[in-house]
């Protein structure tokens, strides 16, 4: 192919030389008549224009340089352009008509001759090119060895190709719906109705966030570990923060000097300054050390979030009323009882509210009448009086009173005469008849008349402590605290009769008494209290205290509350219903309680103790049995003077009144009203 | 204004309802405002002296709009919001306070009665069980006797009406019975005369707090710890009282003196109606009795059908009551805390007291209304005082603190004294009381 190639060169100079018409007319007329004539003569030449040619094609191609420009550019010029040095390649001298005429004549081989234009030059047409041009001119191919039509050889192989190449009509199947395609068309379906696959993508939020928002309150601060602590925010600066504030800003030099007289935390911690301009502001004089300080505070104080509860304190105590809403209570002293010269150490009101009895260590017991204060009666026992109790019935104006180890009863004679005719029967007593213990100990209790008094003296074994009535006035209790067995006794005063039905007792009996409706029994111990049911003589409870020595017992009017009080200055309250564990407990006193007791028509409560100080309280006991009771500290009760260091021996309610009686060991009692 | 500015002057015009002599000339005159009581007495004193050249210098109180100047004159038309620039009207009365103190009459035990409405006799009772008469402020003319307890209360029937020479007294007492005493006016020699009670009225059960006899002087109403009032009829049951004259009495109670026929009565009709103890009766008029009680109520009973027409809740424990006032009908009680109250019944629905008096400091013992004036009224307390009150100030008149111990009653006398009785055994007199 190449040498069609260069075959093809001569082609297009003779195309572009259309100056030599007679060459092509003789090609056509005679060359191809004297084509073979020529032939043998054109060998040699031919050698040497093939040398010619391999040379150039080789070395030098074209002579000339100016590539494919139009060449009437270099019509009029000296040269037809540039060989490869850039040498102008002179034009060769015209040869005249005739001349080229003469030669051409005169050369056998002229035809073969054509004129390259572009390098200006004549070429001379081998043998073999000159047979190309007229097998080309004759519509054959340009070789004569080529045979245009050859036969076909089918070279394919058809099996396994997965071509269409049959030309088979489209079989049914292809117009019948696919079962497979029926089934993930369904499965597709089910996914759409089941919300498998959603249409409607969720919209995008878009995402923006607070420029200028401050970083502390976004919520989503919290890292693994250590929570995020925002650093406080310094105030905004103010004008006098500028470095040439107003004249107002600036503080007089007094002003600076009474600074130094400030506290340090009280001192203003910048002071502002004039400055003529921002250049003469001089550095932050204690940037250093803050940078130190704060270097300090990192490395020191390592930051840990301090759990604070927020609560205020208000608002963690109990909603109680208000004391206003609960009156009446005993609140001011007006009354003193004066007379006693010693402490008074128990007293006692009689059930209608009149009078009161007191018992003092100067051994007298005194009658007194509540409404005015007077002395009725002075009954010299000759005896330390530990303890006195009223009748509660009023028809039988009749004392207990422990004077030294034993029991007095005795009438108070305060009754009319009736009164005092049943009386003076009732504490008529026989001839004691000697007890024949089996034991051959001496019997617990003796009733013994008593001559000076007109009345009876119950003669115990041991020391007796407490006594205390039943509410309807025939029976009552004593208390013989270091008796063992025979430490709570019973007694029946119309049949002038003793027992001791309680044989086990856990401690030793500090104070026993009565139910008030119904046939039970407390028995205070030193850390319990037993309640014991009177008919069937076993024990029904027993109340844990938990204090560590309970001095006096109380019970509520409906009976299902007792208070306690006990040597430490704590106050029990049970709700027997509820536990045998206290329901509520009252730290209030300093010094030892020394008397607890209820109020009976009021929902009030009171304690004495040795500090001088009675407290009144508001106890409501609701019937419904889901409300719990209601307590709520009224009055601390002052005015009695502690002598050998004790206080307040005794308090009482008034039967009728809101008013406390409270027996001092300063030989006064007090009468504290509403 | 301020009220430090002494040049601030208030133009004023003194008018009274005094007899002539003392009536200051009725022109407007300028006087400071910062004067009080005093100053302004002064000033009408200096008026009254130049109209009369021999008058006495006296105290006066001053009244603005029936409310007493109790401060100086410029704070109080602030505080009562009056103008200073009008000319202010001032009436000025006389000066109740008591001028003189008697002797103290003693005592041998506490005196819990006294009774002033005889002008001419003073009746006290005391704790040793002994009523005592005294004439004149000064002797001990009679001692009526039998009781075996401490009288409580102590009445005349004939208040200053002297029949037949004679005068009528009851006495209430702790022994649970009352005595009637009668006792001839006219003795002179030999006292003091020892009498014993011609009638007792046994019944109460308890003892006796309070008697009270009705205006005509036919009945007696007595109040008891037994929760129950009873009348009683002076005269009545005479008939069936000769029945058991002759029965011996006890012989434990005081029959030494001369053997006279005891009558004894019972009881005509019992109130019931009190919870506890009846501490107070009061028999103003002759239909109604009022009711004082332990049980903070105040009742009003009808005396001839015996049922409750009225009753208040007065929220203490009352120890006395008294009615009196403007047309009698005002109500003051103390009792179980030192402030004396004042109820006005005729005020529809309300249980508020229209006046509070609060000076004492301790329960307050007795109070009386006085006999005539619609004002003033007195009250006596366990802290030893007797405050004389004016119903137009809220301050006392005057403060009687000649008692060492707890004044137990008090009384007026004659209209113009303040007689009261204490625990420290002494009845004291307080005299001059000017209320006209």
């Amino acid at each position: 192919m190449g040498h069609a190639n260069e075959d093809l060169r001569p082609d297009n100079n003779d195309g572009l030389s259309s100056d030599n018409e007679p060459w092509s007319e003789q090609d056509d007329d005679e060359g191809s008549l004297s084509f073979d004539d020529s032939g043998s003569d054109d060998s040699d030449e031919d050698e040497a224009v093939a040398g010619e040619s391999d040379s150039s094609e080789d070395e030098v191609g074209p002579r000339n340089t100016v590539g494919q420009v139009p060449l009437e550019w270099y019509k009029d010029e000296e040269h037809i352009g540039y060989d490869i040095d850039g040498r102008k390649i002179k034009k060769r001298d015209r040869e005249g008509r005739i001349e080229q005429y003469l030669r051409n004549a005169d050369d056998a081989k002229n035809w073969r001759k054509i004129y390259d234009v572009y390098n200006d030059e004549e070429v001379q047409i081998t043998k073999d090119e000159a047979k190309i041009i007229s097998r080309l001119l004759k519509g054959k191919t340009p070789h004569a060895n080529v045979d245009p039509y050859p036969d076909y050889v089918d070279w394919f192989e058809y099996d396994g190709k997965g071509h269409p190449l049959s030309n088979a009509p489209e079989p049914k199947r292809r117009f019948v719906p696919s079962k497979w395609e029926q089934k993930k068309v369904v499965k597709l379906v089910r996914a759409i109705r089941n919300g498998w696959i959603k249409f409607d993508k969720p919209k995008e939020e878009p995402n923006y966030y607070l420029l200028w928002g401050d970083e502390t309150d976004t919520a989503d601060n919290k890292r693994e570990g250590l929570s995020y602590i925002p650093a406080p925010k310094p105030n905004l600066p103010g004008h006098e923060e500028s470095y040439n504030p107003s004249v107002e800003y600036i503080p007089t030099q007094e002003e600076i000097d009474s600074y130094q007289l400030m506290y340090e935390e009280d001192r203003p911690k910048f002071i502002p300054r004039r400055f003529e301009t921002l250049r003469s502001v001089p550095a932050y004089e204690k940037a250093l050390r803050e940078g130190f300080d704060r270097c300090l505070d990192l490395y020191l104080c390592p930051r840990t979030r301090k759990k604070r509860i927020n609560v205020d304190p208000e608002s963690l105590k109990p909603k109680l009323p208000s004391k206003k809403d609960l009156r009446p209570y005993p609140r001011t002293c007006y009354l003193e009882f004066k007379g006693h010269n010693g402490p008074v150490k128990s007293l006692s009101v009689e059930a209608t509210g009149q009078w009161i009895a007191s018992g003092s260590s100067d051994g007298t017991i005194r009658v007194w009448e509540v409404e005015t204060g007077r002395c009725l009666k002075v009954l010299n026992v000759g005896a330390d009086v530990h303890d006195i109790a009223w009748n509660p019935s009023p028809e039988r104006p009749i004392l207990a009173a422990i004077v030294g180890h034993d029991l007095l009863l005795l009438d108070a004679e305060v009754g009319d005469e009736e009164t005092k005719m049943r009386t003076k029967e009732l504490l008529c007593v026989d001839e004691p008849t000697p007890e024949d213990d089996a034991d051959g100990k001496k019997p617990a209790v003796r009733w013994v008349k008593h001559e000076k008094f007109d009345g009876i003296t119950l003669i115990h074994h041991k020391a007796v402590k407490t006594v205390e009535w039943h509410s309807k006035g025939d029976y009552f209790t004593t208390v013989v605290p270091t008796g063992e067995s025979r430490a709570v006794l019973l007694h029946q005063l119309s049949k002038k009769r003793s027992h001791h039905p309680f044989r086990k007792l856990p401690g030793l009996p500090v104070a026993a008494t009565f139910h008030p409706t119904q046939k039970m029994f407390f028995v205070a111990t030193k850390k319990f209290v037993q309640v014991y049911d009177l008919q069937k003589a076993e024990v029904v409870k027993k109340l844990e205290s938990g204090l560590r020595e309970i001095s006096s017992i109380s019970i509520h009017p409906g009976g299902d509350n007792v208070i306690v009080g006990s040597k430490d200055g704590k106050l029990c309250w049970f709700d027997t219903d509820l536990s045998t564990k206290p329901y509520k407990m009252l730290k209030t006193h300093k010094k030892d309680i020394t008397s607890v007791t209820f109020h009976r028509r009021y929902p009030l409560f009171a304690s004495s103790s040795e500090d001088c100080t009675a407290y009144v309280f508001h106890g409501m006991v609701y019937s419904d049995l889901n409300q719990n009771p209601l307590i709520v500290p009224l009055e601390i009760l002052r005015g009695h003077l502690s002598l050998d260091r004790r206080g307040v021996l005794d308090c009482k309610f008034h039967p009728r009144q809101p008013w406390l009686f409270t027996a001092g060991a300063d030989s006064v009692i007090r009468l504290y009203c509403e | 204004m301020d009220a430090a500015d002494p040049s601030r002057q208030v133009r004023v015009r003194f008018v009274t309802k005094l007899p002539p002599p003392l009536r200051a000339p009725p022109t407007a005159i300028a006087v400071p405002a910062e004067l009080s009581r005093m100053g302004l007495s002064e000033i009408v004193n200096r008026l009254l002296l130049a109209g009369e050249p021999d008058h006495q210098a006296q105290p006066f109180d001053f009244l603005v709009d029936g409310e007493l100047v109790r401060m100086p004159l410029q704070q109080f038309l602030l505080a009562k919001g009056i103008s200073a620039e009008r000319v202010l009207e001032l009436e000025y009365v006389k000066a109740v306070a008591p001028r003189k103190q008697e002797q103290p009459l003693p005592h041998d035990d506490w005196v819990s009665a006294v009774d002033g409405s005889n002008p001419g006799f003073i009746l006290t009772g005391c704790y040793d069980g002994l009523t005592r008469v005294w004439k004149d402020a000064d002797v001990c003319t009679q001692i009526l006797e039998g009781h075996s307890g401490a009288v409580t209360s102590a009445s005349f029937i004939n208040k200053g009406v002297e029949t037949d020479g004679n005068s009528h007294v009851v006495t209430g007492s702790k022994d649970r019975s009352l005595r009637l005493f009668k006792f001839d006016t006219s003795v002179t020699m030999n006292y003091p005369k020892r009498i014993g009670a011609y009638k007792i009225l046994p019944g109460h059960t308890s003892s006796i707090q309070s008697i009270a006899v009705d205006p005509s002087g036919d009945m007696i109403c007595s109040g008891s710890w037994d929760t129950t009032i009873k009348l009683w009829a002076v005269e009545g049951s005479e008939e069936d009282g000769d029945a058991v004259s002759v029965k011996k009495r006890r012989t434990n109670s005081d029959t030494s003196g001369p053997e006279e026929s005891q009558l004894e009565g019972s009881a005509s009709s019992t109130l019931l109606g009190h919870t506890q103890c009846v501490s107070s009766v009061a028999w103003p008029e002759q239909r109604t009795i009022y009711s004082a009680s332990w049980d903070h109520s105040i009742r009003q009973w009808d005396a001839q059908t015996g049922k409750e027409t009225w009753n208040m809740f007065a929220g203490k424990a009352l120890n006395c009551l008294d009615i009196g006032g403007e047309s009698s009908s005002l109500i003051a009680a103390g009792g179980s805390d030192p402030v004396l109250r004042v109820w006005d019944p005729r005020k529809p629905g309300t249980l508020a007291p229209s006046f509070q008096f609060s000076s004492h400091s301790s329960w307050i013992s007795a109070c009386k209304w006085h006999p005539s004036s619609w004002f003033h009224l007195i009250s006596s307390s366990f802290d030893g005082k007797v405050m004389l009150w004016d119903l137009r100030t809220a301050w006392p008149l005057a403060s009687v603190d000649s008692h060492k111990d707890k004044v137990l009653c008090a009384d007026w006398w004659k209209g113009n004294s303040v007689i009261s009785g204490g625990a420290d055994s002494k009845l004291c007199i307080s005299s001059g009381i000017d209320i006209v």
